[in-house]
């Protein structure tokens, strides 16, 4: 224990953080000589190849999945928002939603996938997934944000004549930020992976419909290449939500509120 | 202990002359708090009244209910049984007024604002307007100039609570309540502070409730110290202060000074026999 200590103090971060990285991709490449491209599993440089002979088709597909992922991403999160601040201004309401809202996050969404795709159409089954796999942890963070509030802030604003509302603006809110971020972060790769499982379901452009294609075609590099960039798109919106976080909340710990 | 109260009074009284409690006025205060299906008696027929502009402290052991009779001045808290008054006004009443300043003992200071921006939170919240130039003196009046623009992060303890008492002064209260507004600092920072406190309070002349644990503490700043004994919680003296004001460091070392923290130990602990009031001076 003491010697990692050490140890991580001495290494730079980006030299530990490559690492994780490059023992990832030794073992692929490890894996793909044992197993090869029949077994699943080609090569880190077959798959390059491959996306670059591919790349003309990803802009429409991207395109498609990164519109319902931010859609789902928006309307799940403000509702997210909105329903914690109802739960803290009026405690009542809490008592009688929250077992709805752990339900959503209870329910498996390739189980209500179908349903939402008889009942919506278009775009909207799966603009609802993305929403769906977002809402619940941006309501916990920012629940747990909201209340995470100093009591003696709270008090003193009430020892001046403040009510609720006024604690909630003056304090809870700005309380809040880091947690809510925490949540954003999370929900940023956990929308473009909603998104992916409605396009499973059906469609004709899309990241998962792509993914379902050259899967059906035995198209093993193609397959694997639409994986990493629908990874490299789930990394990227956490990427970005979290430089938005330091930007907008630089009094907070760098690694937002979660502790 | 309504004979001490009534001397209490009357000593008071000849120093200032209104015979009436103006200041806060306290009668058969009574708290419960329930924990679970336990009712705890808190505080048992509290009674107290001090004359506008006084400065009264409640000293006593942690959990003799000394917050919770400033919680409920405050209005944080409501009481069982008993009436409270300040100024001839309800707690509710006076807060309604804003005329209310607060200080507890975490400063309680949001991270996210500037020292100039905390202190203007009451104003923000209350409503009531003050000039740059008044809030620019009451930073010089806490010692602050040239941190105005500082975070709390950035600030030492003993700064973060000048702040919290910059806050405290900053709608011009005419009650001041300080629920041990220096508890958490060390010793040498809290004299210095104590002194700074005692010519804050001079200079706005507010009726002032401090509760500490602190005996040269409280002797050092007030008119009068109750003495409170816990669970249930009840003053057993009040003893009035007759030190001269300005009271400076020097007299903590005298003789005058000792005796009183003696006897007020005493009260405390029980030990020995109490001094009657009388004796002190």
């Amino acid at each position: 224990m003491n010697e990692r200590r050490v140890d991580a103090q001495h290494v730079p971060t980006w030299v530990s953080g490559s690492m994780g990285a490059a023992g990832v991709f030794a073992f692929w490449i490890l894996a793909s000589q044992v197993w090869g491209i029949r077994k699943g599993i080609p090569a880190p440089w077959q798959v390059a190849s491959h996306l670059l002979k591919d790349w003309h088709y990803y802009p429409t597909h991207l395109n498609a999945t990164l519109g319902r992922a931010a859609q789902g991403y928006a309307w799940g999160n403000i509702a997210a928002i909105v329903l914690a601040l109802v739960f803290v201004l009026v405690p009542f309401m809490e008592k009688a939603l929250m077992q709805i809202a752990v339900a959503t996050y209870c329910l498996p969404i390739i189980a209500i996938g179908p349903i939402l795709t008889v009942v919506l159409h278009g775009n909207a089954p799966k603009v609802a997934l993305a929403a769906l796999s977002v809402f619940f942890t941006t309501l916990i963070g920012m629940l747990v944000g909201l209340r995470s509030a100093e009591k003696t802030s709270l008090e003193l604003v009430r020892a001046y004549g403040g009510g609720t509302f006024m604690q909630l603006r003056k304090v809870r809110l700005r309380t809040a930020l880091p947690y809510l971020f925490g949540g954003l972060r999370i929900a940023a790769p956990a929308a473009v992976l909603g998104a992916i499982i409605g396009e499973y379901l059906g469609g004709e452009k899309g990241l998962g419909i792509f993914m379902i294609n050259s899967q059906q075609a035995y198209d093993v590099p193609r397959t694997w290449g639409v994986a990493l960039i629908s990874t490299a798109v789930a990394g990227l919106g956490f990427a970005l939500t979290s430089l938005v976080a330091r930007l907008a909340i630089p009094w907070a710990p760098k690694e937002g509120g979660q502790r | 202990m309504s004979a001490v109260l009534v001397d209490y009074v009357r000593e008071t009284a000849t120093v200032t002359t209104p015979l009436v409690a103006d200041g806060i006025s306290i009668s058969d205060l009574t708290k419960e708090f329930s924990i679970g299906r336990k009712r705890i008696l808190a505080l048992d027929g509290i009674n107290l009244s001090t004359t506008a502009g006084s400065f009264l402290s409640l000293l006593g052991p942690s959990g003799c209910g000394k917050s919770t009779v400033l919680r409920i001045i405050a209005d944080l808290e409501v009481p069982t049984a008993g009436t409270v008054l300040v100024h001839n006004q309800s707690p509710k009443a006076l807060q309604g007024e804003h005329h209310l300043g607060i200080a507890f003992q975490d400063a309680a200071l949001l991270p996210w604002r500037s020292v100039v921006s905390n202190i203007r939170l009451p104003l923000e919240v209350s409503g009531v307007k003050v000039s740059d130039s008044a809030i620019a003196d009451l930073i010089s009046l806490v010692g602050l100039e040239g941190f105005e623009k500082a975070r709390p992060a950035q600030l030492s303890g003993g700064m973060r609570q000048r702040v919290a008492i910059a806050r405290a002064l900053v709608i011009d209260p005419k009650v001041l309540l300080l629920d041990e507004p220096f508890g958490a600092l060390d010793e040498m920072t809290r004299q210095r502070l104590n002194l700074e406190l005692q010519r804050i309070w001079t200079a706005r002349a507010a009726t002032t409730l401090l509760v500490t644990h602190s005996i040269s503490e409280a002797v050092f700043l007030s008119d009068a110290v109750a003495v409170m004994t816990p669970r249930p919680g009840r003053v057993k003296e009040i003893v009035p202060i007759d030190l001269p004001r300005p009271r400076t460091p020097d007299m903590l070392r005298t003789p005058e000074f000792h005796a009183i923290e003696d006897h007020l130990s005493d009260i405390l602990f029980g030990s020995g026999v109490p001094l009657s009031g009388d004796d002190l001076s």
